[in-house]
């Protein structure tokens, strides 16, 4: 479904990712591990368009990403759930999930994808005329995660959905994207520094240190390699 | 005590007009970011745009002469939208929006230089195309009044032009907080406001966001100048005389807040107008700025403004 290829991207005359290469087939769920710093989050800017590459190519679905303007990469079926939530402050919890509907999909499917969103996480029904902006950071993730699934995505992309929250409060949306990955099938990338929870719920992984796909494999082949263990896994 | 009553209700009349020209700019400031030091020349537009289209397109002799300044009025805000369409997607779209997501300080120095550049062509331009005499749009409502009363041996009188322009600008300002409120454009546009980062994820088109936010706000704001046009005379330098309303307005409302501006219009207006009971009509100014000063002094993210910053 998202093929990259050779990708390289940078800020200015630093470069970032250096040669990369993933592959999230459909239904897959992919998951990124790798230290702070390692170009995981410019990755998925270059996915998003937000930051253009200086080399290599990105398929998703057939098309040619790289020729796709920006706004428009949403309409393909690309859900970015950015890092730091990035919800609209100033736009009620409803508001929000109505922006990530603003594809044609997200519209046709609008109140289905609601009661599931509503489903899977009841916080947000709670407090849907609540201004996002007001609220906790777990809840704000929860959100931003609604959010993307409220565009009927092909693909969810998913960056550090634990990041700055309590561990407890980390454990529940990791379950809960367990729990929406099992019940709807969506294909998932998932940028992760979790290592250990990412890499056992998902099907495969890669592992990318310094803009370079250092190691990849299933789930399995990864847990069991020395080096992610020692570096990674801690044990 | 009839003065101090006379003075209240001028002062809501004009300040409704202040606020609907407040809202102009501080729609597009709120959603863009960029601050338009045009925009007292895109009013001045917009008046002589009323101005030509009721003596010289036909509304006088189509509507007459006292509806017919208000149909002129109200045909100028499309007009000027169209012209503010064109200006952001020929020059300001240069500076602004996602061109200079990167760039250091947001661009906001380009930005500067452009809208005054901008501000000097249109002035100097109107100099050459409409000559430096005054113009105004009169209407028979202009010189005439209703009497309200009388209350307790007091009657209040309203000044007929200025009492439409109120409720003109009010049914506008209703219009307008629905689309922001209601409409999926509206409430894109405020997205788009908030994190443009986050709204490109979502597949909204920042660029064309802002594009909309301008041309909405140049046509806001040139229906507010055709308005203050049936009781001010005007002439092609008549943008800096309001400009300075404009931003205090703006800043008064709360930086970014769009409904906010209206209501610092309208702090303007009243102050403007009550203060002709105790000061010289010359000190008017004086004495907007002395309230003004004092108001960002006790509360100084505004009325409507947020203390922290968006995420």
């Amino acid at each position: 479904m998202l093929r990259i290829e050779g990708l390289s991207a940078g800020y200015s005359a630093k470069p970032v990712l250096n040669d990369v290469s993933i592959e999230v087939g459909a239904g897959q769920f992919v998951a990124i591990v790798g230290p702070n710093g390692a170009g995981k989050t410019t990755l998925f800017k270059t996915i998003s368009g937000i930051v253009k590459p200086s080399g290599g190519a990105i398929t998703f679905d057939g098309v040619d990403l790289l020729a796709v303007p920006p706004p428009q990469r949403a309409h393909l079926g690309i859900a970015h759930v950015p890092e730091g939530r990035q919800v609209f402050p100033s736009l009620t919890v409803m508001e929000n999930l109505e922006m990530g509907a603003m594809t044609e999909s997200g519209r046709r499917d609008w109140q289905a994808n609601i009661e599931r969103i509503f489903e899977w996480l009841p916080v947000l029904k709670e407090r849907r005329d609540q201004f996002a902006g007001t609220m906790s950071g777990g809840q704000q993730q929860m959100l931003a995660i609604g959010r993307g699934l409220a565009s009927s995505p092909k693909l969810l992309m998913l960056d550090e959905p634990s990041m700055g929250l309590a561990p407890s409060t980390a454990d529940f949306i990791f379950e809960r994207l367990i729990d929406i990955r099992r019940q709807s099938g969506l294909t998932m990338l998932l940028v992760e520094q979790r290592v250990a929870e990412a890499l056992e719920s998902a099907d495969h992984g890669y592992v990318l240190e310094a803009g370079h796909v250092v190691l990849q494999g299933n789930n399995t082949t990864l847990r069991a390699d020395d080096r992610v263990r020692k570096a990674y896994l801690g044990m | 005590m009839e003065g101090f009553f006379q003075a209240l209700a001028a002062g809501l009349l004009i300040g409704a007009v202040y606020g609907l020209m407040c809202v102009g700019l501080g729609l597009i400031f709120g959603v863009m970011r960029v601050i338009n030091f045009a925009h007292g020349d895109f009013m001045m537009l917009g008046m002589y745009t009323a101005f030509y289209l009721f003596t010289a397109a036909g509304v006088q002799t189509l509507f007459g002469n006292t509806v017919g300044p208000f149909v002129a009025i109200l045909l100028a805000g499309p007009v000027l939208a169209v012209f503010g369409y064109f200006v952001h997607r020929t020059l300001i779209s240069h500076v602004s929006g996602t061109r200079t997501a990167s760039l250091e300080g947001e661009g906001h120095y380009a930005q500067l230089i452009l809208t005054l550049g901008i501000a000097l062509i249109l002035q100097n331009g109107g100099l050459i195309v409409f000559g430096s005499v005054l113009a105004s749009i009169r209407t028979p409502l202009s010189s005439s009044a209703w009497e309200l009363g009388p209350f307790f041996d007091m009657s209040i009188f309203l000044n007929k032009a200025r009492s439409i322009d109120m409720i003109v600008s009010l049914a506008i300002m209703t219009l307008l907080s629905l689309l922001i409120t209601r409409t999926r454009i509206g409430k894109s546009l405020r997205a788009a406001a908030d994190n443009p980062t986050a709204a490109t994820y979502m597949g909204i088109d920042v660029d064309r966001a802002h594009r909309t936010a301008f041309a909405l706000g140049c046509g806001i704001t040139a229906i507010a100048g055709g308005l203050l046009a049936t009781n001010y005379p005007f002439h092609p330098f008549v943008g800096l005389e309001y400009v300075i309303v404009m931003y205090a307005g703006v800043v008064l409302g709360g930086m970014g807040s769009i409904i906010g501006a209206f209501w610092g219009g309208m702090t303007i207006g009243l102050v403007q107008q009550m203060s002709t009971l105790i000061l010289p009509t010359q000190l008017q100014n004086a004495a907007i700025f002395a309230v003004f000063l004092l108001i960002i002094f006790f509360r100084p993210q505004g009325f409507f403004g947020r203390m922290v910053e968006r995420t």
